[in-house]
C-alpha cells in the first residue's frame, strides 16, 4: 500500500488528487508555490509534464522542472512568442556589442595609425636636420658635433 | 494554402463535415487533424499552419510536448494575424524540447547570454586599452582577458536569466531561430557538472544530447522556412517582418 505525502504537492493538490510518497513531481512543484505548477500545468499540461521528467534521470529533473517553469512563464506572459521574445532581445543586445567593438577597433587602429603618422613626421624632421649639420660640417671642414653645438648656441644663445 | 478564419471551433468532434469537409479545404485532412486521427472540420485551428504532407510531423512534436489541447487553447486566445508567429514559436520550442529533454530552447538562450557576457567583456577590454592610449604618458595596457576567462562559461542558473521584459523588439526575425547554434558545449558542460557521464540516451524522440546542433538546426530551419513560405505569398496586415532563406544574424563567436 503505497502512502501519501501528508502534505500534498502543489501538483497533486491542483489536480485534486492523493499525492503518493514516490510522486514524481512533489519534489519539483512543493505545495509551497501553487503558481509554479498552475503555470506549467497550463502551457505543457500535467501528463506531458509528468512523462518528460520520468523520462529523465532523477539528478536531471530539477534542472528540467526549473526550465519547463521558465519555458511556461515566458509564454504565459508573451501567449505569441514566449521565449523568442528573450532569445530575439539578447541577439539584439549581442549585434549591438558586435558593432560597439567594431567601432572600438577602430578608433584604436585610427590612434596607432595617427601616432605612427606623426612618428615618421618627426623621424624625417630629424633625419634632416641631421643632413643639414653634416653638410655644414664638411663644408666647414668641422666636426659635425662642433657644428651642433654652435647652431645650437646660435638658436639658443 | 489560405489562411482560413476559424469560429472559435478548435476542430475536435465530429461535425458537420461532408467528405471534402477538411479544413484545408482541399479535401484532406490538415496535418494536425491526421495525426489525430479525427475529421479535419472546416474552421479547424490547425489546418491553416499544419499542411498535410509534412504538418503531421511538426504536429507530432507540439503534440507530444505541449498537447493538442493546450495548443489549441493557447491559439485560441490570439489574434489571428498573429498566430502563425505563435505556431512557429511553439514548434521551435517543441523541437527544442525534444532535441534536450533537460533544458529545451533554454540552452539556447543561455547559450546567446554566455556570448552577451563574453562579448561585453571584450568591449571593457578595448574601451580601457583606447583610454589608456589617449593619456598624456599612457601606461602599459591592461591585460587582455585570459582566454580561460572568455571561454570558461560563469555558471549561469535558470534564475540568472532575463525574466519578462518591458521593452519588446521592434520585430522578430523568427527565420534566426533556428541557426545552428553552438548550444552543445554549454548544454554538455551542465550536464558534466551534474553527471560525468553526460551522454545519455533519452527516451521519446530526442535525438540524444551529443547530437551536433548543426543536424537540429536544420530540420528547424527546414520547419521556418516551409510555415514562413507558405503564408509569405498571402501576406497579412501586422505579420511579422522576417527574412526568408539564409538567417540575417551573424554566427556567435
Amino acid at each position: 500500500m503505497i502512502s501519501n505525502n501528508p502534505t500534498r504537492c502543489a501538483a497533486c493538490r491542483f489536480l485534486r488528487r492523493r499525492c503518493p510518497q514516490d510522486c514524481v513531481l512533489a519534489p519539483y512543484f512543493p505545495s509551497s508555490n501553487p503558481e509554479r505548477f498552475a503555470c506549467v500545468h497550463k502551457i505543457f499540461g500535467a501528463g506531458n509534464i509528468t512523462k518528460m521528467l520520468e523520462q529523465l534521470p532523477v539528478h536531471l529533473r530539477e534542472a528540467a522542472a526549473d526550465s519547463m517553469f521558465y519555458e511556461a512563464s515566458l509564454r504565459v506572459e508573451d501567449p505569441v512568442y514566449g521565449c523568442v521574445r528573450i532569445i530575439s532581445q539578447l541577439q539584439h543586445h549581442i549585434l549591438e556589442a558586435q558593432s560597439e567593438i567594431l567601432k572600438t577597433n577602430g578608433q584604436i587602429a585610427s590612434y596607432i595609425a595617427q601616432q605612427q603618422l606623426q612618428q615618421q613626421q618627426q623621424n624625417v624632421v630629424d633625419g634632416a636636420s641631421y643632413q643639414q649639420d653634416m653638410q655644414i660640417s664638411e663644408y666647414l671642414g668641422v666636426g659635425s658635433d662642433v657644428q651642433t653645438l654652435a647652431n645650437d648656441s646660435y638658436f639658443h644663445p | 494554402m489560405n489562411p482560413t478564419n476559424p469560429n472559435g471551433g478548435d476542430g475536435s468532434g465530429g461535425g458537420s463535415s461532408s467528405s471534402g469537409g477538411g479544413g484545408t479545404g482541399s479535401g484532406s485532412p490538415c496535418g494536425a487533424c491526421k495525426f489525430l486521427r479525427r475529421k479535419c472540420v472546416p474552421g479547424c485551428i490547425f489546418a491553416p499552419y499544419f499542411d498535410s504532407e509534412q504538418g503531421a510531423a511538426h504536429f507530432a512534436a507540439v503534440h507530444k510536448v505541449f498537447g493538442a489541447s493546450n495548443v489549441s487553447k493557447l491559439l485560441l486566445h490570439i489574434p489571428v494575424h498573429k498566430r502563425l508567429d505563435a505556431v512557429v514559436t511553439i514548434c521551435y520550442e517543441a523541437q527544442a524540447r525534444l532535441r534536450d529533454p533537460v533544458y529545451g530552447c533554454v540552452a539556447h538562450i543561455f547559450a546567446l547570454q554566455q556570448q552577451v557576457v563574453n562579448l561585453q567583456a571584450e568591449l571593457s577590454y578595448l574601451q580601457a586599452h583606447l583610454a589608456t592610449m589617449e593619456l598624456p604618458s599612457p601606461p602599459p595596457p591592461p591585460p587582455p582577458p585570459s582566454a580561460a576567462a572568455l571561454i570558461t562559461p560563469p555558471q549561469f542558473s535558470i534564475s540568472d536569466l532575463p525574466s519578462a521584459v518591458s521593452s519588446m523588439p521592434a520585430s522578430y526575425d523568427l527565420s534566426s531561430l533556428f541557426e545552428p547554434m553552438v548550444m552543445q558545449p554549454w548544454a554538455m558542460q551542465q550536464r558534466a557538472l551534474h553527471d560525468p557521464r553526460h551522454h545519455h540516451q533519452f527516451g521519446g524522440g530526442s535525438s540524444g544530447p551529443g547530437s551536433p546542433a548543426g543536424g537540429g538546426g536544420g530540420d528547424l530551419q527546414s520547419l521556418a522556412r516551409e510555415l514562413l513560405h507558405r503564408h509569405s505569398s498571402s501576406p497579412s496586415p501586422g505579420s511579422v517582418p522576417c527574412s526568408e532563406g539564409s538567417p540575417s544574424h551573424s554566427h556567435p563567436k
